[in-house]
């Protein structure tokens, strides 16, 4: 039944050309992607180099779709109008066509935490769920299966692009701690010659405070939060470490025992550091 | 002008599409439903992905020899089979993919062949397909192969081979098999296919050695050419292409000793060199030092 009716929906977007692109989307060698797994920063992403290329008109959650589009919300037809280069965001996996790439990584710890908050928000988990049940479940990765768990997502890219031109890998605690820094760098994997005054400006465009204000504004418009629970906000914390305080030493190493090689691979200290003897550095 | 055509274009494609998701014969494709269940035979192309379906569709169907005509409904390539179709086909599935690491696939059989071989037999393939002209250089091919032009959704030789290396590689439910292997000791070779496939929930396997003696000699170069002649034009993978090019070529390895110009084996090498180690293929020019890479292992 669900089978005929999905065939029957996607019939339908096909004829009027309104199925999402996702991974059926048009590369084009010059396409610029910000790729991360969920909630690891790419919405800020999207308003640094959005803030960077035009800091005449900023970045709000009104415009962000038609200036730095995500591709799950456009069809195929759609981003094909679009003027070139684009710059394009993906929650993709590995994919070999993507030619230039912003890659954002973040501490998993913190990814849950967020991604609990979220799940709450977009109604797939209800408030009070119990993080004991939520864990197992991001490890498998249930909440985005599109995307894979949140190590094969980042190994995929990383194994296959690490160190490549065209490909910039960036941790989220990074642009934290230097955001001025890591959007220059941003700005020079996308050969923009940008002045550094002007990279000062778009961190100021996209600060939290910034976003948050934004998003209370037009929080009701944006597709990615129309129609999620309006008292829960998208724009959170935008901290690192907030795990220590939301997750019991249990979850935590939970988290730590599935990935703790590439955490501790990519600069994420574990909490449970069990085999320190075995884990090269 | 060009605006109205490409328009009609269009729509014409999305009417088409239309129709086929309707009626059900929309290719599956990446869109391929996954069962828990399900085993994919992944390579990159080329690289002995149709000789391994031969020689399972042989072992499993030991009364009703395999066909370019009825592998596809047995071990269906997900390019040329409609979702429907397949999801129709007793489970445990058999599937024949070419995708870069997929998150989603439940168990995989990972074929990795020689790129040195793999560039040749492409070379051909290419010219088969009507991608590239009889005459065009190796010389110019090589580069070309090497940043993946051809086939862009699979990647290069390299993206394909090492996406699923790192995440995969020494984790149950995966089977790395080496086409150089199953060239030398198929008997052997097969018979950790059979000991996958019977972990993987699939009903005992008639495996003695009468039976996988006889799914090799099936599955023979000579009788695949056979087959290839006779029912060749019918086979979905190979409509549209050449006739006078085979589809089935030498099915040796090492044919890049004689066949692939010194520059070109020295572009491949140098391209690849850390991963074709990795898998034991000795090169011919002098190796850069280089690290092994292996799941997990980052900086």
């Amino acid at each position: 039944m669900s089978i005929t009716w999905n065939r029957l929906r996607y019939g339908a977007r096909a004829l009027l050309g309104r199925n999402p692109a996702g991974r059926r989307l048009t590369v084009f060698p010059d396409d610029v992607f910000i790729v991360s797994y969920p909630r690891s920063g790419n919405t800020w992403v999207r308003f640094l180099i959005g803030n960077l290329f035009d800091p005449d008109d900023p970045i709000t959650f009104a415009n962000v779709e038609s200036r730095v589009p995500e591709i799950y919300f456009f069809s195929d037809q759609q981003l094909l109008a679009r003027s070139r280069p684009r710059i394009l965001k993906s929650h993709e996996y590995f994919d070999p066509r993507y030619k230039r790439t912003i890659y954002i990584v973040r501490d998993p710890r913190d990814v849950a935490v967020s991604l609990y908050h979220y799940s709450i928000k977009r109604k797939t988990i209800p408030p009070g769920y119990a993080l004991e049940e939520f864990i197992p479940r991001f490890i498998a990765g249930e909440f985005f299966e599109y995307c894979g768990s949140w190590e094969e997502h980042v190994l995929s890219w990383h194994a296959t692009r690490k160190s490549h031109t065209g490909f910039l890998f960036l941790r989220y605690e990074d642009l934290l701690a230097h955001p001025e820094q890591e959007l220059a760098a941003i700005a020079n994997t996308l050969h923009a010659g940008v002045v550094s005054e002007r990279v000062a400006r778009a961190v100021e465009l996209s600060s939290a405070a910034r976003m948050r204000n934004l998003e209370e504004k037009h929080s009701s418009e944006w597709r990615l939060t129309r129609g999620t629970r309006q008292d829960v906000a998208f724009v959170r914390r935008a901290k690192s470490g907030a795990w220590q305080s939301e997750l019991s030493p249990a979850l935590v190493s939970t988290i730590e025992r599935a990935w703790g090689t590439t955490m501790k691979n990519l600069g994420y200290d574990l909490l449970v550091d069990g085999d320190r003897e075995l884990v090269k550095s | 002008m060009t605006s109205l055509r490409e328009s009609l274009r269009r729509a014409v494609g999305a009417l088409a599409t239309t129709g086929r998701v309707l009626t059900g014969r929309q290719i599956a494709g990446r869109g391929v439903t996954v069962f828990p269940d399900d085993v994919f035979l992944v390579s990159y192309p080329r690289s002995g992905n149709t000789w391994t379906r031969f020689l399972l569709g042989n072992l499993l169907w030991q009364s009703d020899p395999a066909t370019f005509l009825n592998i596809e409904s047995r071990i269906p390539e997900i390019y040329f089979n409609p979702d429907r179709f397949m999801r129709a086909l007793e489970r445990p599935r058999l599937l024949k993919s070419h995708e870069c690491f997929q998150p989603h696939y439940p168990r995989v059989i990972y074929i990795v062949r020689d790129p040195r071989d793999v560039a040749i037999s492409y070379y051909h393939h290419n010219i088969k397909a009507g991608n590239i002209p009889d005459d065009y250089p190796m010389a110019s091919f090589v580069p070309r192969f090497i940043a993946g032009e051809f086939d862009r959704i699979f990647g290069s030789w390299r993206d394909n081979v090492l996406s699923w290396m790192a995440l995969r590689q020494g984790t149950p439910g995966f089977l790395l098999m080496r086409y150089e292997d199953m060239k030398r000791d198929t008997v052997m070779a097969l018979s950790n296919v059979v000991a996958f496939l019977e972990g993987c929930s699939f009903r005992q396997i008639d495996a003695r050695p009468e039976a996988l003696h006889r799914a090799i000699e099936l599955s023979s170069p000579e009788r695949m050419r056979a087959l290839e002649k006779e029912e060749g034009g019918q086979w979905v993978l190979m409509k549209g292409t050449r006739t006078d090019k085979p589809f089935v070529r030498s099915a040796i390895s090492g044919a890049w000793k004689s066949q692939l110009p010194p520059e070109s084996v020295a572009a491949i090498e140098s391209a690849w060199s850390e991963l074709m180690l990795s898998l034991g293929y000795e090169l011919a020019f002098q190796a850069v030092a280089s690290t092994v890479a292996s799941r997990g292992e980052i900086s």
